[in-house]
């Protein structure tokens, strides 16, 4: 059994110099996807399937009237009770002893519920044609460099991190970490938090974040949606017995499509932002 | 930088344009550290400051001229210090005056002023007259109290649009350095260099520090980040166009003194200080380039070196070629057309050349500034032009040295691609072939050329460890390799060709850059990791981290002290003066060994604007100069006619500057040609405050053109709220940024910011002024 890791990225030590989103499209070998202007410094809007980490960069007016310019290497946050892991149809997403989360492509359909499934919006699908020219489409996103890791390396944007702003390393020791350091920060940055949510059951990308998760656009209390529970545990076992494959992805998709109309309606059961 | 109590980041934005630097920042932060952001725009490296306070650009002398003032008045400043360790208690003649923006010995005609009326006074022996007390009225101190009189907060405030809080928050934080065992560092960039007070915005640095005693000590100095990796070696290797190596000067024929050997020797060399040494240095490095041709009887064939009378900076190299007076250029690794300043004047004037020999990875805007693409009719240019292909960094083997002095070898990667080679295999290429040319020819034009020692190696790459000892210097009879330049010889027994660094190859096997032993060996210096010139001391000028008595003023952070007990100076740095020296000795409490005073300089009567930083507006400014009527520095050359309009607040009320992104370099050449670099920052943009967006009718994302005399540029709005108008004398002055990174070739494309800026420069190094000029902008 491996050790449980934790990527512990310190927003307040970051100072957005974007080497961790060249050392990830270099390590992983991704294309690069120019993007039109988004009117800031920022490159990408959010991560997308050739573009598995992205730096935000956002300017805040404070609690005391002053400007704050915050930046966020934002990337899969592999959670212990991962949505995506629960709504594949195919098994194709699974959890390695490191505590990371990963898709097999030899699995995956491309039938797309885990991108809408997932409370952080970080997977995505990305097209394929093969050698008759068919398209078919696979999720895509941050592996935390799991090639890496078994290899006996940390993931390539932590290696690159100049600033110590992200650090890898036993979970435990981690979290502790990232505690310490908000208590440190707390006159520079009052709301400083450590983002860790135990909704999806804590994750294995651990923040400290200088301000409230929805100045970052991230949700306060992320939950795995009670559909996908249901789905994972009880209805795929018996529905995958019961009925074929095919079938239960168009059950899936009504599943799916319900979360993404309650969204849509702002309805929420937890009452908290709508990022189920 | 991880020692500091406080680092004040002016003129630079280390968190972008220096990450590696920010790594020791963040250090020091842990360690108690404050850091200041002072910037026209709030920056990346604001918002991870303790403090911040913008300020317009090209006001850097008063913002510092009232923090002098402030440390003055509010006795802030190291006495002992600044008595012992600095010209402050110097007397200076009766013949220098200031009044109303001049000091004495102007020739307006000229634009130049006589500097010897500023000389310090001597009595009759020739001996400098000293007040220690500081209180003659013509010492160097009250001089200096006196000059910034006028810059009091209200008045700095007004012409720098600073806030009064924020600028009085950053005087006192930076000034409580100024308490005996503490050190606050500056650390500046082009924000500093490139404006027509470039010298003297350094200059201010630097009596702020010495008056705070923050010289020579951890966490002190002040610190140039370079723009480049190795633009610390390249000067060092005489880059500059008034330089040798290892900063001696160029012979001018504008002396008469340099018609020969000794008279340049003469006028070189000063009777104290380190430099008393230069003719060893300057007779070593003729015998490093003409080898067995130098010697006594023919001035160590000091004849062969070119004695122009001209300044040959980059702005009057263009302007020659824009007169057509020059037929060739040789460009290595230069993109003029992107990244020189009026850049399309200068694309204009590479058309007057007959042939034009370019040097890099890529056919960069300034290789291809005859064609269609670029907007010329090649029929009608007569330029024949040469692409030689050039290598990576990955692709050679070779040394750069970084602004902390070390020179750090670096090993081949990979074998050169396609055709590709090595700039020193070029050089070496030409040298070998010129020469060849030259051979059976005699006459004042082969001479140099036959005379000129080029030896390193047979084929067609030259050995590169022939070069390194050459750079070290050997003994020239028996090919014994010198220790160190204290060795060197003024008889043409030894050669150096970079006197600086003799000691890096001080025997067969030892190349001292190579050195890569990660053990820290005390205050973090890691003497054994590569070589810092000079003699591999990290801490230039240490002797001023102690007391006279040779005591450190901060015991936890020493890096060398005297021990009294074995008679001799220790620590863990190379002591940077003489070792040996005991209390009671001749120059023991001399810190600044480079100074022909021992002492530093409050007081510089050398350069060309005046011996104090005085403020000017830039060459194109709204604002008029509340300090004198001298609306801009009287000492610059002024450029105009069609190369160089100039624009007023009239057609352009808006300040621009110009500046880097961390993902880009320099003009873009080897980064917009990377696709992951190129997708990060994919287009050419302006940042404009969300109030002068409004004023103009610009919603973020906009495309708009800026305009200025010279041009016009198409770019996106990037409207922010890190731009805020700057309120000077109550009223609102807007000022934007860009980049200067993009042009029309590789990937990542865009309209070029330097077709914007004035050929103009600063009044003793001719830097242009990218930093400050003006313009307006609309929307597409």
């Amino acid at each position: 059994m491996a050790t449980e890791y934790v990527k512990f990225v310190d927003v307040t030590k970051c100072d957005g110099c974007r080497a961790c989103m060249v050392a990830c499209k270099n390590w992983n070998d991704l294309p690069a996807e120019p993007q039109d202007f988004l009117g800031s410094a920022q490159s990408h809007a959010k991560t997308t399937a050739d573009t598995w980490n992205v730096l935000q960069y956002i300017e805040h007016e404070n609690s005391r009237g002053g400007l704050d310019y915050l930046f966020r290497h934002s990337a899969c946050f592999h959670c212990t009770d991962a949505a995506c892991e629960k709504v594949c149809p195919e098994d194709a997403i699974s959890y390695t002893d490191f505590g990371t989360v990963v898709i097999d492509h030899e699995k995956c359909v491309g039938c797309g519920y885990c991108v809408n499934n997932c409370p952080f919006e970080v997977i995505s699908l990305k097209e394929y044609v093969d050698k008759n020219g068919d398209k078919y489409r696979k999720a895509n996103k941050c592996t935390m460099c799991t090639d890496r890791l078994e290899e006996g390396l940390q993931p390539a944007c932590v290696t690159t991190c100049h600033t110590e702003a992200m650090q890898f390393g036993d979970k435990a020791v981690m979290i502790q970490k990232a505690e310490e350091r908000v208590k440190q920060i707390k006159d520079r940055y009052p709301n400083a938090m450590v983002y860790n949510p135990q909704g999806v059951g804590g994750t294995h990308t651990v923040y400290v974040l200088a301000e409230k998760p929805s100045v970052y656009g991230l949700p306060e209390n992320p939950k795995v949606p009670t559909s996908a529970v249901v789905w994972k545990d009880y209805a795929q076992p018996i529905g995958k017995m019961m009925i074929g494959a095919t079938t239960m992805a168009v059950v899936g998709a009504f599943i799916t499509n319900t979360i993404i109309s309650k969204k849509k309606n702002g309805k929420n059961e937890n009452g908290g932002d709508s990022h189920e | 930088m991880q020692y500091t109590d406080c680092a004040l980041i002016m003129g630079a934005n280390p968190a972008e344009n220096h990450p590696i630097s920010f790594r020791w920042l963040t250090k020091a932060k842990e360690n108690g550290g404050k850091i200041v952001s002072v910037d026209p725009r709030y920056t990346r490296t604001s918002s991870m400051s303790d403090i911040y306070a913008p300020l317009r650009s090209g006001t850097d002398i008063p913002f510092i001229g009232g923090m002098i003032k402030y440390a003055l008045d509010n006795n802030l400043y190291h006495k002992e210090y600044v008595a012992k360790y600095t010209n402050a208690s110097f007397i200076v003649k009766e013949s220098y005056k200031f009044e109303d923006g001049l000091f004495s010995g102007y020739n307006a005609d000229k634009r130049s002023y006589d500097k010897t009326q500023w000389a310090f006074e001597k009595d009759a022996e020739g001996n400098l007259v000293k007040d220690f007390s500081l209180e003659h009225p013509r010492s160097v101190f009250q001089l200096m109290k006196k000059h910034y009189t006028r810059y009091d907060v209200d008045t700095v405030v007004k012409v720098t649009g600073t806030p009064k809080e924020d600028l009085l928050n950053v005087y006192k934080a930076f000034c409580a350095t100024g308490q005996v065992g503490k050190a606050g560092t500056i650390m500046y960039a082009m924000g500093t260099t490139q404006h027509t007070v470039g010298t003297q915005n350094v200059r201010a640095f630097a009596i702020i520090q010495l008056l705070l005693g923050n010289i020579g000590l951890p966490g002190g100095g002040v610190n140039a980040m370079r723009g480049e990796s190795n633009v610390q070696g390249s000067t060092d290797f005489g880059l500059l166009y008034g330089n040798l190596t290892g900063y001696l000067n160029a012979p001018t024929s504008i002396d008469p003194l340099n018609a020969t050997l000794a008279g340049h020797l003469e006028k070189e060399t000063p009777k104290t200080g380190y430099w008393s040494n230069k003719p060893k240095f300057i007779v070593s490095l003729l015998k490093a380039w003409y080898g067995p041709n130098a010697t006594a009887a023919n001035e160590f064939a000091y004849q062969y070196l070119p004695k122009g009378n001209k300044n040959y900076s980059h702005i009057n190299l263009f302007k020659a070629m824009y007169d057509g007076k020059l037929e060739g250029a040789f460009l290595f690794g230069t993109n003029p057309v992107v990244g020189g300043p009026n850049a399309g004047k200068e694309k204009e004037a590479l058309s007057n050349l007959k042939w034009l020999v370019a040097v890099d990875l890529w056919e960069t805007e300034t290789s291809a500034f005859w064609q269609t693409d670029a907007g010329s009719n090649p029929a009608k240019i007569n330029t024949e032009v040469f692409l030689l292909p050039a290598c990576s960094s990955y692709e050679k083997e070779g040394s750069i040295s970084n602004s902390a002095r070390w020179m750090q070898y670096r090993w081949q990667a990979i074998k050169p691609l396609g055709e590709s080679k090595a700039d020193l295999e070029i050089i070496n290429e030409l040298a070998t072939r010129i020469k060849g040319l030259y051979k059976n020819e005699a006459g004042p034009v082969a001479e140099p050329i036959n005379a000129l020692y080029w030896s390193y190696g047979e084929g067609h790459h030259p050995d590169i460890d022939l070069v390194c000892k050459e750079i070290n210097g050997y003994d020239v009879n028996t090919g014994k390799l010198i220790a160190g330049f204290g060795n060197l010889k003024d008889d043409g027994s030894t050669c150096s060709g970079n006197w600086i660094y003799c000691g890096f190859y001080p025997e067969e096997g030892k190349n001292r850059a190579k050195n890569r032993d990660k053990k820290d060996t005390g205050m973090s210096l890691y003497l054994n990791w590569s070589y810092a010139w000079p003699m591999n001391r990290r801490i230039l000028y240490n002797r001023a981290s102690c007391d006279p008595s040779g005591v450190p003023y901060n015991k936890e952070k020493a890096v060398v002290w005297y021990d009294a007990v074995q008679g001799k100076w220790t620590g863990v740095d190379v002591p940077d003066f003489v070792a040996t020296r005991k209390p009671g000795d001749a120059g023991f409490e001399d810190p600044f060994i480079m100074m022909n005073d021992g002492v530093g300089g409050v007081y510089a009567p050398t350069l060309n604007d005046g011996p104090f930083p005085e403020h000017y507006e830039p060459y194109e400014s709204p604002v008029q100069n509340p300090f004198s009527s001298q609306e801009i520095n009287p000492a610059i050359q002024l450029f105009d006619g069609k190369f160089n309009e100039r624009g007023f607040k009239a057609d352009f009320p808006i300040v621009a500057t110009t500046y880097r992104v961390s993902e880009h370099w320099q003009s873009g050449t080897m980064t917009r040609n990377q696709e992951w670099l190129s997708e990060l920052v994919p287009h050419m943009y302006i940042e404009i405050s969300e109030e002068l967006a409004k004023e103009k009718g610009i919603n973020n994302k906009d495309e708009v053109i800026v305009s200025s005399a010279r041009g016009e540029v198409k770019a996106y709005a990037m409207v922010t709220k890190r731009f805020k108008p700057h309120k000077i004398n109550g009223k609102n002055v807007h000022q934007i940024g860009m980049p200067w990174h993009f042009g029309y070739k590789g990937i990542a494309t865009g309209e070029t910011a330097n077709r914007l800026t004035p050929h103009i420069g600063d009044a003793n190094t001719t830097i242009p002024e990218y930093k400050a000029f003006l313009c307006d902008v609309r929307k597409v």
